[in-house]
C-alpha cells in the first residue's frame, strides 16, 4: 500500500453525497466553508451515462452497489442466522438515491412530529416525539421545493398543514391510469391530487425539461427534468470553489481525538491507498444503514461500542417503510387501455387515510398513489405466470390493461429492529457488513392490510376485473427508505443526536440523513430529510462553526 | 484502476442473426433455443425463437463484455477493477449453473424418451420443464378473482438463481430487452406486447423519444379532477 501525502485539513467533511449530503455541501459551501465530500460510488455524468435501458438499470444494478462487493445481511428474528440479501439497496454514488428515485416529495404532517404525545405508550413499539415541530421545518420545506424544483398544485391537498408558498412548476397532465384513479376517488369522496414530484415542468433555475420518456423510477435521468442533487445542488456547491468531491473513495472510519472530538476520517482512495483527511466538523449522510455501520465501525477507547454510542442506541429503532400495493387487471376486449408504462411513475395520490382513526384497529396511516406498472421485462404483476402460453397470454392481454395503487407503510419503531455489524460477512475491502434484524410490529401488519384493502376498493371503483393485493409479512427494504438508527431527541440517554443532528457525545459530529428520524412518517421521507439537512447545515455554518451556541426554543403552538 | 465514470465504450451492438457461439456448444445452443421457445412460445405472434433469445443468453454468459450497453447503444462498457472482479465471479457461477442445468435437462430427456431435449415435441418438452422446475406448468390468468400475495423484493437480479428460474428470467430479458443486447430482434417483443419502445437508446437521451401521447388525451381542468382545489380557490386561496 502506497503512502500518499496527507491532504490539507478542511472545515467540513461530508461523507455520502446523496440527497442529504448534496444538500449539506450546497448550504455549507455557499456559506463559505471549505468542504470535502466523499462518496464510495462513482461521479457519473447523466448526459453521457444515462438512458432508457431496462436491463442495465433495473436488472443488472448499474447504479446500485454490487452485492458481491457490498453485501448486506438480514434476519427476521434475533436467533436466526442472517442471510445475504440486497436489503434497501440505494444507489451509492454521487447523487445517491436521487439518481434512481421516482421523486415523490409530499410534505410531512404535524402529527408525524408528535407520535408519542398523540398515542402514548404502544406495547412493543418505541414511539418518540421529534425534538422539533412541523412549523420549525416549514421554511426549509419551502426552500428545498424552490431550490430543488418541485411540481405540484398548492391547495389541492385538503389535509396539508400550513404552507408559506406554492410550487415552482405545475404537474404533468394525468396518465390514463391516473385519470381512472381521479375518477374512482371522486366517486368515493376521496381527495386525490397530483403528489408533489421532484421534477420541473417549466424552465426553472436554468433547467430546461424535456424528459417524457417514462424511463423514470429506477432509471438515471439524462435530462434536466428530474430533480436530483447530482445535477443541481452538487454542481452549485462545486461552482463556489469551496467543495472538492472525492468519488470512489470509501470512508472506513471516523477518527476521534483525545479531547473527544472527531478529527477527520480514514478512507481508501481509488488506487487502494489508505488516506487520512482532517477537518473541524464531520457530517455523516450515508443513509441510516451505512451511517450506523460507519459509527459502529469507528471504535475507540472512549467509545468501544461505536462512535457516539454511549447510549447503546446506534443502529436501534430502525424503520424502513415497506412499499405495499394492489394491482388491478382490466379486460382488453371491453376496457380502455391504461398504458402502465407511461408517466413519471406516479399520477394522482391521496392523504385521505393518513391520520389515525382508531376505528380501523391501528394507529397511523399512509400516503397512497397510482403509479406506473413499468416496463416489459419487470412489469409489476405479482403472480405473472413464469413460463409457457400463460405467460405469453398474460403479457399480451394485460400489459397495457393493468394499474397499481401503492402506499408507503408508516411502520412503527421497535427498539430491537436494528442495524449492527455482521459477525462473519465482509465486504470487498474486508470490513464487516451491515446486518439488519427486523420483524414488523403488529400495528404494521394491521395498517398494511387496511390500506391495501382500501387500494383494492379504489381499483374496483375504477373498474378493475381482477385484483392482486400485496400484504405485509416481512420487510424487504423495497422503498430504499431508511430511518431511525441514530435518533434525534433532547435526552442523551434516549437519543443519539440533538435537534440539530449533532451527536450528544461528540459535538463536532453531525448525522444529517434519516438516521435521526425518531419515527418514520407515512410519507416518502426525502423532502423532510433534505429540509432537515438544510436546517442543520445552516446551524453548522451560521452558529456552530462561529463558536456560538443557540438552542432551539420549541413553541407549542397549535394552528 | 479506471474510475467507473471513465469506463470505455468498446465493441458494437450484438447482431441478432449471428450463429457464432461464444459460450454454448452447438448442442447446448440447440437445447437453450428449444427450452426458451417453450418459455415464451411462438403462436400467431413471434416467441423467444424468433426474437433470438438464445443469442442474447449466449452473449451474456460469455464473460463480462456484454453486461452493460453504453448509454447510447453504440457498444458496451468495459468494466474495471473490483467491479470487473465481482462480475467475473458472478458469471463463473452462472456459467456453471447453465452447464449443469443443461446436462440435467438432456439427462431427463434421455431417461424419459431416449432423445435430446431439442428433439422433443412441445408437449414432451413442457413435461420435462415441469420435472425440471418441480411445479406444474403455470395456468392461465383468470379475471373476476382476488389473489393476495405477501411482500417480495421487486427487481430481478439473477445472482443465486437456480437453472430453471434463471432460464425463465433470461428469456423474458432476451425477449423484451433493448435490441442492442442481441435479443428482441426488430423489437418484436415490444411490438407483441404493445410497448412503444424507442428506436434506439440514443433517442431516450436527447428528447427524441416521448411517451406524451400515451398520457390521458382528453380535455380537462385540474379543478374538475380535484373538487378540493375549487373549494380552496373559491375560499380565496392564491398560492
Amino acid at each position: 500500500m502506497l503512502n500518499r501525502k496527507k491532504p490539507e485539513p478542511v472545515d467540513v467533511i461530508v461523507v455520502g453525497l446523496g440527497a442529504n449530503g448534496g444538500t449539506a455541501v450546497k448550504v455549507l459551501a455557499e456559506a463559505g466553508l471549505k468542504v470535502v465530500g466523499f462518496d464510495r460510488g462513482p461521479w457519473l455524468r447523466p448526459l453521457e451515462h444515462y438512458s432508457g435501458d431496462e436491463l442495465k438499470f433495473v436488472n443488472r444494478d448499474y447504479m446500485w452497489p454490487d452485492p458481491k462487493m457490498f453485501p448486506r445481511t438480514v434476519r427476521y428474528d434475533e436467533n436466526a442466522v442472517a442471510e445475504r440479501f440486497p436489503f434497501s439497496p440505494t444507489p451509492q454514488m454521487v447523487g445517491g438515491g436521487t439518481n434512481h428515485w421516482a421523486g415523490w416529495v409530499p410534505r410531512p404532517r404535524e402529527s408525524d412530529f408528535m407520535m408519542r404525545s398523540l398515542h402514548g405508550e404502544i406495547e412493543g413499539a418505541s414511539l418518540a416525539d421529534w425534538p422539533f415541530r412541523y412549523e420549525h421545518l416549514e421554511p426549509y420545506l419551502t426552500k428545498v421545493e424552490w431550490a430543488f424544483g418541485v411540481s405540484g398544485i398548492a391547495g389541492a391537498d385538503k389535509y396539508e398543514p400550513y404552507r408559506s408558498k406554492g410550487y415552482p412548476s405545475p404537474p404533468l397532465r394525468p396518465t390514463q391510469y391516473g385519470k381512472r384513479f381521479y375518477d374512482a376517488c371522486n366517486k368515493m369522496g376521496i381527495n386525490a391530487f397530483p403528489i408533489p414530484h421532484a421534477m420541473v415542468t417549466n424552465k426553472h433555475n436554468g433547467r430546461d425539461p424535456f424528459n417524457q420518456t417514462s424511463f423514470w423510477n429506477q432509471y438515471g435521468d439524462p435530462s434536466g427534468a428530474r430533480s436530483n442533487t447530482l445535477t443541481s445542488f452538487i454542481p452549485e456547491a462545486v461552482a463556489t470553489g469551496n467543495l472538492e468531491v472525492r468519488a470512489e473513495c470509501f470512508v472506513q472510519s471516523v477518527k476521534l481525538g483525545h479531547d473527544g472530538k472527531a478529527t477527520g476520517v480514514v478512507y481508501i482512495d481509488p488506487d487502494g491507498n489508505e488516506v487520512e483527511q482532517d477537518a473541524r466538523v464531520v457530517i455523516l449522510t450515508l443513509g441510516a444503514i451505512e451511517s450506523a455501520r460507519l459509527m459502529l465501525m469507528s471504535k475507540s477507547p472512549r467509545f468501544p461500542d461505536g462512535l457516539a454510542n454511549g447510549s447503546g442506541l446506534v443502529g436501534k429503532n430502525a424503520t424502513f417503510h415497506e412499499y405495499l400495493f394492489a394491482v388491478g387487471l382490466f379486460d382488453k376486449d371491453i376496457d380502455e387501455p391504461l398504458n402502465g408504462f407511461a408517466g413519471n411513475y406516479i399520477s394522482g395520490g391521496s392523504l385521505e387515510f393518513y391520520e389515525t382513526d382508531e376505528n380501523r384497529g391501528h394507529i397511523g396511516g399512509s400516503i397512497i398513489s397510482a403509479s406506473q406498472t413499468c416496463h416489459p421485462i419487470n412489469w409489476v404483476f405479482p403472480g405473472r405466470p413464469s413460463w409457457g402460453e400463460a405467460l405469453k397470454d398474460a403479457d399480451r392481454n394485460y400489459y397495457n390493461y393493468a394499474m397499481k395503487i401503492g402506499l408507503i407503510l408508516h411502520d412503527l419503531p421497535v427498539e430491537s429492529n436494528r442495524v449492527d455489524l455482521d459477525p462473519t460477512v465482509k465486504d470487498a475491502f474486508g470490513r464487516p457488513v451491515a446486518r439488519i434484524t427486523h420483524s414488523p410490529h403488529r400495528n404494521d401488519i394491521a395498517m398494511g392490510k387496511w390500506q391495501v384493502d382500501k387500494n383494492v376498493e379504489i381499483l374496483e371503483a375504477a373498474g378493475a376485473r381482477k385484483t392482486v393485493p400485496v400484504y405485509l409479512d416481512k420487510m424487504t427494504g423495497n422503498t430504499c427508505h431508511q430511518h431511525g438508527t441514530a435518533r434525534m431527541g433532547t435526552d442523551p440517554a434516549k437519543s443519539v443526536l440533538n435537534e440539530w443532528g449533532q451527536a450528544h457525545e461528540v459535538d463536532n459530529l453531525f448525522v444529517l440523513d434519516g438516521s435521526g428520524f425518531p419515527t418514520a412518517t407515512g410519507v416518502n421521507p426525502t423532502l423532510t430529510m433534505m429540509a432537515n439537512a438544510w436546517r442543520c447545515s445552516e446551524y453548522i455554518a451560521q452558529v456552530y462553526s462561529k463558536g456560538r451556541e443557540e438552542r432551539l426554543i420549541l413553541s407549542n403552538t397549535k394552528r | 484502476m479506471t474510475l467507473k465514470s471513465e469506463w470505455e465504450i468498446v465493441g458494437a451492438p450484438v447482431d441478432p442473426d449471428t450463429t457464432e457461439r461464444l459460450f454454448f456448444t452447438d448442442a447446448e445452443w440447440d437445447t437453450v433455443e428449444a427450452a426458451t421457445a417453450r418459455i415464451m412460445p411462438t403462436d400467431q405472434d413471434p416467441g423467444a425463437r424468433e426474437a433470438r433469445v438464445v443469442v442474447f443468453i449466449d452473449r451474456y454468459l460469455s464473460g463480462i463484455d456484454y453486461v452493460y450497453a453504453a448509454a447510447d447503444g453504440s457498444g458496451f462498457l468495459k468494466m474495471s477493477g473490483k467491479y470487473a472482479d465481482a462480475w467475473r465471479a458472478r458469471m463463473d457461477e452462472m456459467q456453471n449453473v447453465y452447464r449443469h442445468g443443461l446436462v440435467r435437462l438432456d439427462e431427463l430427456a434421455h431417461s424419459e424418451s431416449g432423445r435430446r431435449f431439442a428433439d422433443l415435441s412441445d408437449a414432451e418438452a413442457d413435461h420435462l420443464l415441469e420435472l425440471l422446475s418441480g411445479a406444474p406448468k403455470p395456468g392461465q390468468v383468470t379475471l373476476g378473482t382476488k389473489e393476495p400475495v405477501t411482500t417480495f423484493l421487486q427487481g430481478s437480479f439473477d445472482e443465486g438463481l437456480d437453472f430453471f428460474s434463471a432460464l425463465c428470467l433470461h428469456t423474458r430479458q432476451g425477449f423484451y430487452c433493448d435490441p442492442v443486447y442481441g435479443g428482441n430482434k426488430e423489437q418484436m417483443g415490444w411490438k407483441f406486447i404493445g410497448f412503444p419502445g424507442p428506436k434506439s437508446l440514443k433517442d431516450t437521451m436527447d428528447g427524441t423519444y416521448s411517451t406524451a401521447e400515451y398520457f390521458y388525451q382528453g380535455e380537462f381542468e385540474w379543478e374538475d379532477l380535484i373538487p378540493q382545489l375549487k373549494a380552496y380557490r373559491d375560499a380565496g386561496g392564491t398560492l
